[in-house]
């Protein structure tokens, strides 16, 4: 799904948290956005997933403006997912369900993730007894089950233990090289940007400061916020 | 202490009796309590819910108001209803005065702050989660609400065994605004206060006792649902 952004600004209590002059993010794009803490970075994802509205501007997708229609073809990770309570298998089965597909395939679709997922003994495991990093695994399975061309995922692997770090970004490249769709990352962890991504965006002080390939921005960078950023966190 | 033990079991022979009488006073009590609980949370979930997940203008009043009514008297309540339905009130025409419709009413107004009450709480705790949870997975807003009362159906059912246990033990309202008229208006409560007045504390306890097997047998099944 292609996405153009055009002067989309978000004000909070009349402060002034976001500032998007022009973006377009090309389908079957892997962007991370990366930028220091309160960038609005979390904001653009959230807007950009119709959870919160924008003050002015808008934001288009496959050049159309955003019908209800979209949410069945694009969802949103969060860093903390809330999970239904009920079991895993029921979880992962919930947007296939919201669907309407047909029993038979809903089990055949959610057994194959629990498997590339490593997951399939929480299968009958009720939610609330997961640990953080199960739990983001099958916020993150149920987010894949339904196919979504348009993949935000906000800063999904924060506060979870590296093993599971690896099984959640192994399943993300498997999804984009298979479906190819457009993935949003919102990240602090320019390593993991460089693991994944294509592109990339540093956000500072809501505005888009630098926009590229991911290699062309982090070891090319022209602009001295950027620079100061990845040399703060990057080790080389 | 002599009163409590015969009350004891007296209460399990009240119920082994097939008395008609005691039969017609545990029925209607079952079918008031349990009308007007049914009422209240048709009513109260949706209500509860909206308050939770909504903004609008005067919240913060209408929330302080819900508060308020869960604590309201049920003399009070029953004082009300009594005004607006007796002859000469605005909807004395419509005769409900001292019969069970009457008694309902003045429960369903005792019941419905304490389900509103409750799901407020969870839904303003929870709401927003579920809500976004629900739209990034494509849910229409049909499916949305479906999935709010999935979700809350523990604090449902919180709100739900709160009320009936106010509507059940509840004397005050019931007895202002259906009089206790035998055969007709008379429940569990209003038994045990006219026979404690009466002097009969061993039948008083018994239907106490009568009235707490009824209570936890309907709370057990409440439990077991959620």
């Amino acid at each position: 799904m292609e996405l153009q952004i055009k002067q989309l600004i978000k004000n909070y209590e009349n402060k002034l948290t976001l500032n998007i002059k022009d973006l377009i993010i090309p389908s079957s794009t892997f962007l991370g956005i990366i930028g220091p803490n309160g960038a609005g970075k979390s904001t653009l994802a959230k807007i950009i997933a119709t959870l919160e509205n924008a003050t002015s501007g808008e934001i288009l997708y496959n050049s159309n403006p955003f019908t209800p229609q979209l949410l069945n073809d694009m969802t949103l990770v969060f860093q903390k997912p809330y999970l239904l309570r009920t079991t895993v298998y029921n979880n992962i089965a919930y947007p296939l369900t919201l669907r309407k597909i047909d029993g038979k395939e809903i089990n055949k679709r959610v057994c194959e993730i629990l498997e590339e997922m490593d997951i399939v003994n929480l299968k009958d495991q009720k939610a609330w007894t997961l640990s953080g990093g199960e739990a983001q695994k099958v916020a993150l399975a149920r987010g894949l089950i339904f196919q979504p061309s348009l993949l935000i995922l906000d800063e999904f692997t924060a506060n979870i233990d590296p093993s599971s770090m690896m099984v959640l970004e192994k399943t993300i490249k498997r999804f984009y090289t298979k479906y190819s769709p457009t993935i949003i990352m919102v990240t602090h962890n320019l390593q993991q940007a460089r693991r994944l991504c294509s592109h990339v965006a540093f956000i500072n002080k809501g505005e888009i400061e630098e926009f590229g390939e991911i290699n062309e921005v982090i070891f090319n960078s022209k602009n001295t916020a950027t620079k100061n950023f990845i040399s703060g966190e990057i080790v080389l | 202490m002599r009163e409590m033990i015969n009350g004891i079991i007296g209460g399990f022979k009240i119920l082994i009796s097939l008395d008609k009488e005691v039969y017609e006073i545990i029925f209607l009590s079952l079918y008031v309590s349990l009308t007007s609980t049914l009422l209240a949370t048709l009513v109260s979930v949706p209500l509860g819910i909206f308050i939770g997940t909504k903004k609008f203008i005067f919240k913060n009043a209408v929330v302080r108001f819900i508060y308020t009514m869960m604590s309201l008297p049920p003399v009070i309540v029953g004082l009300i209803v009594f005004l607006f339905i007796s002859r000469k009130g605005p909807f004395g025409q419509l005769g409900l005065v001292f019969t069970p419709t009457a008694m309902i009413i003045a429960q369903f107004i005792l019941v419905s702050p304490i389900i509103v009450g409750t799901l407020y709480t969870a839904s303003k705790e929870k709401g927003a989660d579920i809500k976004r949870v629900a739209k990034t997975l494509g849910a229409n807003k049909t499916q949305t609400l479906i999935l709010l009362i999935k979700e809350l159906r523990f604090s449902i059912c919180t709100g739900i065994i709160s009320g009936f246990g106010r509507a059940i033990s509840e004397v005050g309202a019931v007895m202002i605004v259906g009089g206790n008229i035998k055969g007709h208006t008379r429940v569990m409560t209003t038994t045990i206060a006219m026979l404690r007045n009466m002097g009969d504390y061993e039948n008083a306890i018994a239907i106490g006792i009568v009235l707490l097997i009824l209570s936890f047998v309907i709370n057990s099944f409440l439990y077991h649902f959620q």
